[in-house]
């Protein structure tokens, strides 16, 4: 109806409601895609246990390739709940200096001539997705022979990065719909399915993906607990000033009201 | 009174006070400066921009001893130099993103509340103006900044604002390549938007706030009455709806101030990023300059702007659309003659008028918000179309109409819309069935002004008689 070689309109009533749908429709675009659900996550800063979990995992496998410009070797420590000492006893710094950023040590010429694009800085991505979508990334590769890597993966369809998970997870298959692509009719994957048995079982691929998406989260957010803390007591302090205020401006302000005309010899 | 002799002449304060005009300048523009004493809520604006502005030059301080502006280093220098590197960096860093924001939003309604109570009427149209280019370095201001940390947004951003600039004729292009110093966004562009943004523009922005404030203090501020409290003095020539504007409205200014800290600190401890209306999502990515994102689009309050630009289909008109808002706006006191500055005195399609203007604005927002679609276009133009009109239908307020001037405006106005229309259409195809969908907006719009006008003459009638003093009313009074 609202195409641009559509045939001229000659009944008024079909216009009109063309009108009000066109009104509704303007704002909201027409490039929807089928989106795969997330799988629900909560990230537990306190949890030292499973942030310590996730950065061995994230400094050793995924460093290997991804950088963490963001974060400096010697940020960790704190967030981890660990001395100095026992961080770089436990998961050191891949033979940087302690106080470097945490850098992968694959050169950017020579990932880019095996995935094509150089791996993005994992700072940047932890801050721009949310819990939800990188634990589901991180849980959803499957088997696509179409690809170069031989896998693809639900929520960043067409993905460059290979299946490094497969040893440990098993291959997967993917669960198919028809749904939409850009606007387009396209079989879509929602979900995955288990396709080969890896070396850890299920709930424990699991706890490890959300051990790393719990510590990417904690560095890509690293003043959140000093903004909880300190936030109450700003906010309390001028909510406090306003109640203050506010009543002062109510002292000032008596005499104007109550003294029309009078008032304003005061100080000459 | 005589304002102009120190207060003391002895003691190290009376040294100063015979040398600098400290007291007699504190006297005569403060403690004995008469302003209405009828200002309601509106009227906390002026002072919050202020406060404002000082807190943005006080952390961009901090920020830019910091800051790399330099492409390789300005991403990280920003996400981590500043924000984890340094002591405070984070609060500091989000004081300023909010604050940018805060601005604008303080100073739009700053701008409304004048529009609202005719404060751009004589004798204030210089004041007016001198805040038309406030608002024009603001812009430039915010823009500038906004390449700084050197994120996806910031660089397409920028690409696309020096790409519109050559649409002008002739002078466009070496513009463009003069504004970036380079044939593309760059190091040369960001050095300059550095020094630019850090130093060229706050000054100027002092500079014109301080002539601002000289320029009201000249006319004294007009209220929501908009009676003129100099007209009426008492026998020792003090207006006698005056009141010194210390200590009445200092308090009551530090109560706005106290209030406004609680919502902007707010923001910056739990929404910092204002759910990517303050921060754009996109601005956590580096730019990549390979990599065009899907859907460019300049932070909220430039939003309404960026639906004109779009709207227009055809960058050189769309400049003009643009910039045309602001000659729109500098051209107010001109286009509204009526006596009467208050819109509580004026009629009910004034205030009705009044109210659209703000509305379409925000329609506007809300439109370039949605993505580049044919459908958000042609919105985009026929809401334009709106929000001119709102301003070129003043004069038709100016005065008591005959019914022929009514019918005349009508028939005028709207011959001028489809003009237009057929116009934008010969230049771009969008489809007439698409074009013809949506012209009910400007449509209904001028139908419901010059219509009801027409059916409803009561409608277009001012109050009769103003009152002679002021009234009390508003909230905060
Ligand atoms: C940095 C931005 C600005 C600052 C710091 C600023 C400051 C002020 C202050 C302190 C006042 C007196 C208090 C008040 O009436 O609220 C004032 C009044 C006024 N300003 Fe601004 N202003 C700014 C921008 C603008 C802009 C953009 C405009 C219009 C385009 C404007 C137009 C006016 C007018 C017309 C008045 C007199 C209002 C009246 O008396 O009713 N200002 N300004």
């Amino acid at each position: 109806m609202t195409q641009k070689n559509s045939p001229r309109r000659h009944r008024p009533v079909l216009a009109l409601a063309a009108v009000l749908l066109a009104a509704c429709g303007a704002a909201w675009g027409s490039v929807a895609s089928t989106v795969p659900p997330l799988r629900p996550i909560t990230v537990n800063l306190q949890d030292k246990a499973a942030l310590r979990n996730g950065a061995l995992y994230t400094v050793h496998m995924c460093v290997a390739c991804h950088s963490l410009q963001g974060v400096r070797y010697s940020s960790l420590p704190k967030v981890l709940g660990l001395s100095r000492a026992q961080f770089l006893a436990t998961i050191g710094t891949n033979g940087h200096h302690y106080h470097d950023t945490i850098t992968s040590n694959m050169p950017a010429a020579m990932m880019e001539a095996y995935v094509k694009i150089a791996p993005p800085d994992l700072t940047v991505i932890a801050q721009r997705r949310s819990a939800a979508w990188l634990y589901t990334y991180l849980t959803s590769f499957y088997v696509d022979p179409s690809r170069p890597t031989g896998v693809n993966n639900t929520v960043r369809y067409n993905v460059a990065m290979p299946d490094v998970f497969a040893s440990m997870q098993g291959l997967q298959k993917p669960v198919v719909v028809q749904g939409l692509r850009f606007g387009s009719p396209a079989k879509v994957a929602i979900g995955v399915e288990p396709l080969t048995q890896g070396s850890m079982t299920k709930a424990q691929f699991d706890q490890t993906a959300r051990d790393i998406v719990a510590f990417l989260y904690a560095v890509a957010h690293p003043h959140q607990q000093e903004r909880a803390r300190l936030g109450p007591w700003i906010l309390g302090l001028f909510l406090a000033l306003s109640v203050l205020t506010y009543l002062l401006y109510k002292l000032y302000w008596r005499r104007v009201i109550t003294s029309e005309e009078r008032w304003w010899r005061v100080g000459r | 009174m005589n304002n102009s002799k120190p207060s003391k002449t002895s003691g190290v304060f009376g040294w100063f006070d015979q040398r600098l005009p400290i007291s007699a300048t504190w006297r005569s523009q403060v403690s004995r400066y008469p302003a209405p004493k009828n200002f309601n809520l509106w009227y906390f604006f002026g002072s919050l921009a202020m406060l404002v502005l000082v807190m943005q030059l006080a952390t961009g301080l901090f920020l830019a001893i910091h800051y790399q502006p330099n492409p390789h280093l300005a991403y990280w220098s920003v996400l981590r130099g500043i924000q984890r590197d340094s002591r405070w960096g984070w609060l500091i860093r989000d004081m300023h993103v909010v604050g940018a924001s805060a601005f604008f939003l303080l100073v739009y309604l700053h701008m409304y509340r004048a529009v609202m109570y005719g404060s751009y009427k004589k004798p204030r149209e210089l004041l007016w103006l001198v805040g038309i280019f406030i608002y024009l370095a603001l812009a430039a201001e915010a823009f500038l900044g906004y390449l700084l940390p050197w994120g996806q947004m910031s660089y397409w951003g920028s690409a696309v604002v020096t790409n519109f600039v050559t649409a002008l004729p002739v002078i466009g292009k070496p513009i463009a390549t003069w504004m970036r110093g380079s044939f593309v966004v760059d190091l040369p562009t960001l050095n300059r938007f550095f020094v630019f943004h850090v130093f060229l523009m706050p000054m100027l922005l002092l500079a014109l706030v301080l002539v601002h404030l000289i320029a009201l203090h000249q006319v004294g501020s007009n209220n929501p009455d908009g009676i003129e409290i100099h007209e009426n003095v008492n026998e020792s020539g003090w207006p006698r709806d005056g009141i010194p504007f210390h200590p009445y409205y200092t308090v009551k200014d530090l109560f706005g101030v106290s209030v406004f800290f609680v919502v902007f600190f707010w923001f910056v401890f739990y929404k910092p990023a204002g759910w990517g209306l303050l921060l754009d999502k996109l601005n956590y990515t580096p730019a990549n300059i390979l990599h065009t994102p899907a859907d460019i689009h300049p932070l909220w309050f430039f939003l309404p702007f960026y639906a004109m630009l779009r709207g227009v289909p055809d960058k050189l008109y769309g400049i003009m659309a643009f910039g045309g808002s602001f000659v729109l706006l500098a051209f107010l006191p001109l286009l509204d003659r009526n006596p009467i500055r208050s819109i509580r005195y004026r009629s009910k399609l004034y205030k009705f008028n009044v109210l659209m203007m703000a509305a379409s604005f925000l329609w506007l927002g809300w439109i370039a918000h949605g993505f580049a679609t044919e459908h958000n276009m042609v919105y985009g133009l026929h809401v334009t179309e709106v929000f001119y009109a709102t301003f070129l239908v003043l004069p038709f307020f100016n005065r008591q109409r005959s019914v022929r001037a009514k019918v005349l405006w009508l028939v005028l106005a709207e011959a001028a819309v489809w003009l237009i229309d057929v116009w934008m259409y010969s230049i771009h195809a969008h489809g007439w069935d698409l074009m013809l969908l949506t012209d009910w907006i400007p449509t209904l719009y001028l139908l419901v002004v010059f219509g009801s006008a027409l059916a409803f003459p009561a409608l277009t009638r001012d109050a009769a008689k103003l009152p002679e003093r002021l009234t009390a009313g508003g909230i905060f009074h």
